[in-house]
């Protein structure tokens, strides 16, 4: 499984937030991505929109609600049409299942296109290690693998990178010469692994859906590398979780209509490829052999728990990344884990363990965007809040987050603010506690521990000299009673007759 | 090393299904309840009556059709050009060619093509006209080389979507995945009677071909929808990278 760094968040959003040229990349892609969306929305229009949306969630409910049902019959059917289908409890027998078909037919060369279950499962490495080159064709994922790093958006893995740092690791790594042309850039790389397709014994594809009813792979694609890796080797196997699968051809186009609109903005990306088993033995060409692994590596946690169930229904879009401000300020390295973002932050915990990533749910406004851009409608704020509520009631102590401290800080506010004379008289301690801190209305540095925390990165507001009960209890007390009889009156003789 | 395949890697099918079923909350030796999906549920003959409907009602638009799925096309940036005359078809495709080819073109084997007298006004000009085609001495192997060498690759169209703009490939017999993927330029030639309104039609098409031919429907299907691109370096759109970087639509009507 790949490297799980969920636990450092709050270092690694510390040092994302004050990374320059991430800001500035940052700032593209979550504009650019979420400008086009509203373009293509607008094109449709919102009522149709808004249709598409209801029917893509009620077809994944039903999907996830059946779920042993639809695997079953896409075993069937992909077995029907002369493919192999495997089942992964877990990374390690994912990665085993896929090194065991290349080291068995001699694989040396093996052609990726993008695939986030793979990047989960660390796949790569494994392959590695039992003598397959691994190449990632898609230009992004080719970036970070040249630069062995990992994808920091769902749709955009090198958006992290200038064409500056792209030039010199294609200089470094390929010997070609420095540029600032990303067209030669994108050449090159079509260059270098134009011939690795060519010489691949095995083409990896991930899947973007699952069709039970005729056993059929789905791929959504721009650059061309998807087709390739499914039609030049001799061997293609389809990666993907369980969750992939939607009953039904048909329920295939509202998906096709929602997917790329909500990632780049596209109306269709430029290819849509639909695999379904091997070639046909009159077939002009295509993979001899085809093997569908489906993996769950976690899922089936998140499909138990119905509060968190729904996360399943994701078709890794990224709009929730793009729109969401925390994502914005971070990127997503500092997730720690592959899916970064909102709805990272609900599927990373469960994966990886909650008790090694309790930042994560931590790490939202709970300003809803996400929720309201998501194509499924997924309702990400009210996983992070059940999250978060696990964070403090779990009944496993390792996943239990707030320290005493807090604990008390939490308790001790909640009383103080259900006991009236209490609280003014902390207001009165509070005024005259902070007079040391205040300049200019603000404490910009605070000692007590849990409040220096939060100084350290922002101001506190001062207590003001009078609060609003204070203000209201001196000089507007009565007033409103003066203004309802006013209104009273006029209401008696016909004037202003709607405005109570 | 060993050839034979393995059916099931992993964990046996029944004791993952079972895990999911517990998953769900439902025992292990529950199989699922009755699923009831009309869409499943609609057998063949109501599938044909459908499919017989909205091929009545393309007819009957087919002109505005037509017209429509043009101009998504052109949106979605492929060279646009309509013609009713099979000899301006030529002209155009040798034109592309001469442009491009490099003196060898890839063909695939559709009909919409070999009515076309394509490969003499080709050969004519001294450029080659490959059919890609499996055949005595013309091994996978040989074929896939002449495809990499083609500097333009020609095919027919499945269908055209008037919806997306997309031309829809089902590889097969004179048909390779190849041809319209690996030339740098590819040329799409789609006949009027071939475009259809929404990507709901050609799902509700394919999806009677399957159950009419007893679960079979062919390995694979191929929306293409303009030219290939990529973002994927500081969101600068750059066209053509591992697809072709041009591409032409020949509408026959």
């Amino acid at each position: 499984m790949a490297e799980i760094k969920t636990a450092q968040f709050q270092s690694a959003s510390g040092a994302a937030i004050k990374d320059p040229i991430l800001r500035r990349a940052l700032t593209q892609v979550g504009g650019g991505f979420s400008e086009a969306r509203l373009d293509a929305i607008d094109e449709v229009g919102e009522d149709v929109w808004e249709s598409w949306r209801e029917e893509a969630r009620r077809i994944k409910i039903h999907a996830l609600d059946n779920l042993d049902y639809y695997l079953e019959l896409l075993h069937d059917r992909v077995t029907q049409a002369g493919g192999h289908v495997h089942f992964a409890r877990d990374a390690t027998q994912a990665n085993e299942i896929v090194s065991r078909i290349a080291n068995s037919r001699g694989v040396k060369i093996a052609t990726k296109s993008k695939s986030m279950v793979s990047e989960e499962l660390d796949l790569n490495k494994t392959l590695e290690a039992n003598g397959v080159e691994v190449y990632e064709t898609d230009l992004g994922e080719y970036i970070i693998q040249l630069a062995e790093e990992t994808p920091s958006h769902l749709v955009a893995p090198a958006l992290h990178k200038t064409k500056e740092q792209v030039s010199e690791l294609f200089h470094e790594k390929l010997g070609v010469p420095l540029t600032d042309d990303i067209e030669e850039m994108a050449r090159v790389a079509r260059v270098t692994l134009r011939d690795k397709f060519l010489q691949a014994d095995l083409g990896i594809s991930g899947a973007n859906f699952l069709v039970a009813e005729t056993g059929t792979l789905v791929i959504i694609t721009n650059e061309g590398n998807g087709r390739l890796c499914t039609s030049a080797p001799r061997i293609h196997i389809g990666i993907t979780g369980m969750e992939k699968v939607i009953p039904s051809l048909q329920d295939l186009a509202v998906f096709l209509r929602l997917l790329p609109r909500s990632a780049t903005g596209q109306r269709l990306t430029s290819y849509v490829s639909m695999v379904t088993g091997p070639r046909r033995s009159d077939d002009e060409d295509g993979p001899e052999e085809f093997h569908l692994v489906l993996v769950d590596n976690g899922r089936s946690r998140l499909l138990a728990d119905p509060d968190l169930r729904e996360s399943l229904y994701c078709i890794r879009c990224g709009a929730c990344l793009n729109i969401c401000p925390v994502y914005g300020k971070i990127g997503g390295h500092a997730y720690g884990w592959v899916y970064p973002g909102p709805i990272g932050a609900i599927v990373s915990p469960t994966l990886v363990g909650l008790g090694q990533a309790k930042d994560l749910p931590q790490a939202s406004s709970l300003c809803g965007a996400c929720r309201e851009v998501c194509p499924i409608k997924i309702n990400i704020p009210r996983m992070l809040l059940h999250l978060r509520h696990k964070l403090v009631e779990s009944p496993d102590e390792s996943e239990r987050a707030a320290s005493t401290a807090e604990k008390i800080a939490a308790n001790g506010y909640a009383w103080l603010m259900s006991n009236q004379t209490m609280l003014s008289a902390a207001k009165k301690v509070g005024r005259l506690a902070q007079m040391p801190f205040v300049s200019d209305g603000k404490v910009s540095r605070a000692p007590l521990p849990l409040v220096s925390k939060w100084t350290a990165a922002r101001d506190l507001p001062a207590l003001p000299k009078r609060t609003f009960r204070e203000i209201w209890e001196h000089e507007l007390e009565g007033q409103g009673e003066q203004q309802r009889e006013a209104r009273n009156r006029d209401n008696d003789t016909g004037q202003n007759g709607n405005q109570s | 090393m060993t050839n034979q395949v393995e059916t099931s890697l992993g964990i046996p099918r029944d004791e993952f299904l079972a895990h999911v079923r517990r998953s769900l909350g439902r025992g292990p030796d529950v199989l699922h309840p009755d699923v009831s999906n009309p869409v499943l549920q609609e057998t063949l003959a109501q599938m044909e009556s459908r499919a017989e409907e909205a091929r009545r009602r393309l007819e009957a638009e087919r002109e505005s059709l037509v017209d429509r799925f043009a101009e998504t096309a052109q949106l979605r940036n492929w060279n646009l050009f309509r013609t009713g005359s099979s000899e301006d078809a030529v002209s155009y495709i040798v034109e592309v060619a001469q442009a491009h080819s490099g003196g060898q073109v890839a063909r695939s084997d559709q009909s919409a093509l070999t009515d076309l007298p394509l490969d003499d006004a080709l050969e004519s000009l001294g450029i080659r006209s490959v059919l890609v085609k499996r055949g005595d001495e013309r091994t996978q192997e040989s074929l896939r080389q002449q495809v990499v060498e083609s500097g333009v690759g020609v095919t027919g169209a499945d269908f055209g979507v008037a919806e997306t703009g997309s031309v829809v490939v089902l590889p097969r017999q004179g048909l390779s995945r190849l041809v319209s993927l690996v030339p740098p330029v590819h040329v799409a030639v789609v006949r009027p009677q071939d475009v259809v309104g929404s990507l709901d039609d050609v799902f509700l098409f394919r999806r009677v071909e399957y159950h009419r031919n007893g679960g079979e429907m062919g390995s694979y299907v191929n929306f293409i929808t303009g030219p290939s691109r990529t973002a994927d370096i500081e969101m600068k759109l750059v066209v053509g990278v591992h697809g072709p970087r041009e591409v032409h639509l020949v509408l026959l009507g």
